[in-house]
């Protein structure tokens, strides 16, 4: 009887109820009725008619009707005890009945309203469920068994219809499976359940009465004309409201505040934290505490109004230092004297140093937080707070310093579950579970600058404006992260670019010619990452290409850029033989704003490129040291101190080191796999790269010496590159097969690879069709075609 | 059956519910009219005006004056405190009496139609 619904059960009697009742109409009627009667009786009595009291009399029924109907039915509360009924919400009440059997239970989820709120948010359709059918129990006892588990287990009031969704997958067999195939778990489905209590649970509150200090609440304030000019009145925004958004996270640091403010001693609080760990919304958590009447805290703290000081303002309203120092003594004055003023200084550092924007007026604000009399919150990160107490240790020892550490995970996706109604709401759209969880993980991989949870909002307010249909996916968060940061996080979906990867090595052949190993080492690399199964704490694919001059080292990176990395010009390029002394690396890292070729800098901007570290030998080794991090890790961090992320980058290194060696060996007939690791191997005993160097590339390529085979398509690839170039001025050059010969024979130069080639072209080919169009042989639609002779004058 | 659980419920639940309403409803009015903050503060200055009280070094003239001026100001937070406080004492009592006698009446609420046909049987005029 516990597992099972009793249609007899009070609760669904009164539920019955409330969907006759418990609507505008009836509600509506009753109170015409009863007025009717009302003004009735009061007409009749006025011509004395005694009839009039009956009807007055009978008024009081309808109006009975009312009251009960608004009491009774408004809300039909669970009864504490096992059996499944009682425990049941009152949507379901009406849905379920004794002869259910677990499919039509699936009918019914769609109609609650944490039914459709689980489906949605979590991307659990109908047509999911209708799938499931077949294999769900025979009856609905274990299901019902399991919902009244789940309630426990997610501290619920009652089984609404997003456990009992949640207790028909359990009872699949297999059920973790096929959660997985949605990118789901157990757990994130019962983090549903609890972000659904906690919304509906706002909504609740939204009807409680508001206590918030009456109309002579700030009668034995003082006046604050001065600081209402150059303050915003944080508080103001909570009088009259009950619905908390402040995190439970918070509730401790608010704690400790609370506790500062009403110990005897320097009443001050310095918030020290990064960028984004909320530290703001803290202090607007600790003021909407404060002006709540029901909250509890001391007296002396009640109804005390937070100001955050607008320092740009008060900065631009004055002339000079001096009339800056006049107007805060000014703010200060009016602050002691009206006693219910926290003043906050939000980027307290731009009260403490010079320069745009910011002024220091340490020598004033210093003996004011050392007295202690007036309550002050300064707001300042890590950084600034160092700098300050390294300039002013005076003022550093008088301020009760609290921490705010960035939120964990856990933490963050909570306090996204907070924001995401007022985000929905001002944005009008709807977002799913695992767009919240895609926030978390794409924001901590993307943005530098920011710490939790303020990274993860940001990118799930901006994840809006990519909403589909209203609905805003993980698929929306890497569209947005996509557009914002020129990276590549989805996993490839679409067939184009599928195609493109499975045949990259073709691609890359289109180009350039041989060095198998290397250009499948590189298309594998992408590959990985495309499917999304490369290691997120890492760059794409950091390769070295050892070789000798003019065999595609370079060009390979070129080639790569072009035909996966959206154009050639994303090659992020640095020739190390500019980088020869230990001062150089202060260049790898530079500010954008002072250098903006700097390698950290081109990384900000473009981080999806392929970065090409050319000649790396000729680097001097404190570069190389340098350089192992982000070859290891992905990060490195630029003189600002901020991190930059090379995970989305392929990171090639070429150098000549052993060219000859690699050149001699190969003439000789040996192959490279059979001489690599004893060339590696030389490479280190001989000083020329460090093993730690080394062994931080995923793979290490030898190219090897271009044969005349291999000039033979090149030549070709050369002479297709000067037909591209001459295809605006519709002229197409062709060289006769006996030209090539003799650009072959004079053109090949093992030492020197391709480059030798490319020059001959230069200046025998296109010379004779720059000629040629300057003498008007060569007109649009013609072709020219290279003979032996032409080559030979040339 | 509706009716008969309505007339139940009137005198069970029901009652409970009017008055948990009317206690709110009473606590909404204090909380309005601030009635503990305007006892605790009765005699304070008005907004804090001339809050600065003259140093010790002051001259006798100035200190008279900063006693007039705190004195002024008590004057005038303690009359319209005063005001406040008895228009909200009156307003609190006149609802608690009103509450006070809704719930008595509560009970003869659902007689009220028998009433009004006895008075019509007797001809009851106004």
């Amino acid at each position: 009887m516990n597992n099972s619904f009793d249609p007899k059960n009070p609760r669904v009697k009164r539920a019955y109820q409330k969907k006759i009742f418990y609507t505008p109409p009836v509600l509506a009627l009753c109170v015409v009725i009863s007025s009717i009667l009302i003004i009735g009786g009061g007409i009749l009595l006025y011509f004395k008619n005694s009839f009039g009291w009956t009807l007055l009399g009978f008024s009081a029924l309808p109006l009975m009707l009312f009251f009960w109907i608004q009491n009774h039915l408004n809300e039909i509360p669970i009864k504490k005890s096992k059996a499944f009924t009682d425990l049941v919400s009152e949507d379901l009440l009406t849905l379920l009945n004794k002869n259910l059997i677990p499919s039509d239970l699936i009918r019914i989820i769609p109609r609650t309203q944490s039914g459709t709120f689980l489906m949605v948010r979590f991307g659990l359709p109908i047509p999911f469920f209708e799938n499931i059918k077949d294999f769900l129990p025979k009856s609905v006892e274990p299901i019902y068994d399991t919902a009244k588990t789940i309630r426990e287990k997610t501290n619920s009031e009652e089984i609404t219809g997003a456990i009992l969704a949640t207790a028909i997958i359990e009872n699949l067999p297999n059920y973790e499976q096929l959660l997985n195939q949605l990118k789901l778990t157990i757990s994130d489905l019962y983090q549903g359940i609890i972000w659904f209590n906690y919304l509906h649970g706002l909504v609740k509150n939204n009807n409680r009465p508001i206590h918030s200090g009456g109309i002579a609440r700030d009668f034995a304030f003082g006046f604050t004309p001065t600081l209402q000019r150059f303050a915003v009145n944080l508080s103001n925004r909570y009088t009259g409201l009950n619905n908390k958004i402040q995190q439970a996270e918070n509730a401790e640091i608010i704690q400790k505040i609370i506790h500062t403010f009403t110990t005897t001693g320097r009443q001050n609080i310095a918030l020290v934290g990064s960028y984004g760990s909320g530290r703001s919304t803290l202090v607007n958590s600790f003021a909407e505490t404060l002006m709540n009447a029901d909250s509890k805290i001391p007296n002396s703290l009640k109804f005390r109004q937070i100001y955050s000081l607008d320092a740009p303002s008060l900065i631009s309203a004055a002339r000079n230092r001096g009339e800056i120092e006049y107007l805060m003594i000014k703010i200060l004055n009016e602050i002691y004297s009206a006693k219910n003023i926290i003043l906050c200084l939000d980027n307290a550092h731009l009260f403490f140093e010079e320069g745009p924007g910011s002024v220091d007026i340490a020598n004033l604000l210093t003996p004011v937080l050392e007295a202690g009399k007036i309550r002050m919150i300064l707001i300042m990160d890590d950084q600034k707070f160092l700098e300050i107490s390294a300039k002013n240790s005076a003022l550093a020892n008088s301020l009760n310093k609290i921490v705010v550490t960035p939120s964990s995970r856990e933490e963050t996706i909570k306090i996204l579950m907070d924001q995401v109604p007022f985000f929905e709401r001002n944005k009008n759209v709807v977002y799913t579970y695992r767009s919240l969880l895609e926030a978390y993980r794409l924001s901590e991989q993307y943005i530098h600058d920011i710490e939790m949870p303020g990274k993860a909002k940001l990118l799930l307010e901006s994840s809006a404006s990519y909403a589909v249909n209203g609905l805003v996916t993980e698929n929306s968060v890497q569209t947005a992260v996509e557009k914002s940061y020129g990276v590549k996080v989805k996993v490839t979906e679409n067939k184009e670019e599928r195609e493109k990867l499975l045949n990259l090595e073709s691609l890359i052949h289109e180009r350039m010619v041989d060095q198998k190993e290397a250009v499948s080492a590189v298309a594998n690399a992408l590959r990985r990452a495309g499917a999304g199964v490369k290691n997120k704490n890492r760059p794409i694919g950091t390769f070295l290409f050892l070789g000798p001059t003019g065999v595609g080292k370079t060009e390979l990176a070129k080639t790569l850029s072009e035909v996966y990395f959206n154009g050639e010009e994303n090659v992020v390029r640095l020739d190390m033989n500019e980088f020869v002394s230990s001062s150089d690396v202060s260049r790898l890292i530079k500010d954008g704003a002072s250098d903006a070729l700097s390698l950290t800098a081109q990384i900000m901007k473009q981080p999806f490129s392929v970065v090409l570290l050319d000649e790396i030998e000729k680097a001097h080794p404190s570069v190389l040291t340098t350089l192992l991090q982000v070859l290891d890790e992905g990060i490195l961090r630029d003189e600002k101190n901020r991190e930059v992320s090379f995970r989305d980058s392929i990171i090639i290194a070429t150098s000549n080191a052993g060219a000859n060696e690699i050149r001699e060996k190969i003439t000789a007939g040996e192959k490279i796999e059979d001489f690599k690791e004893e060339f590696l191997e030389k490479l280190i005993s001989s000083n020329e790269f460090k093993p730690e160097f080394l062994n931080r590339f995923d793979e290490i390529c030898l190219f090897k010496p271009l044969s005349k085979e291999d000039l033979t398509q090149i030549l070709d690839l050369i002479i297709a590159s000067t037909n591209r170039t001459l295809e605006p001025q519709k002229i197409a050059v062709n060289v006769s097969p006996e030209a090539k010969q003799i650009l072959l024979e004079k053109g090949y130069d093992p030492k020197m690879g391709a480059r030798p080639m490319r020059r001959l072209v230069q200046k025998t080919v296109e010379n004779i069709v720059a000629a040629a169009i300057l003498s008007g042989a060569a007109t649009p639609g013609s072709t020219l075609t290279i003979t032996p002779s032409e080559v030979e004058i040339n | 059956m509706t009716l008969a659980e309505v007339f139940f419920w009137w005198y069970a639940q029901g009652w409970k519910v009017f008055i948990e309403k009317i206690r709110i409803g009473f606590s909404s009015i204090t909380d309005f009219f601030s009635m503990d903050s305007l006892i605790r503060t009765l005699f304070k200055p008005f907004r804090q005006i001339s809050a600065e009280t003259a140093g010790t070094d002051a001259s006798l003239d100035l200190k008279f004056q900063m006693f007039i001026d705190r004195l002024i100001s008590r004057i005038i937070g303690f009359s319209s405190r005063l005001i406040l406080l008895v228009i909200g004492l009156f307003i609190i009592v006149v609802s608690g009496i009103l509450g006070l006698l809704l719930i008595i009446l509560w009970p003869l609420i659902p007689f009220f139609p028998i009433l009004g046909i006895i008075l019509t049987i007797f001809g009851v005029n106004l």
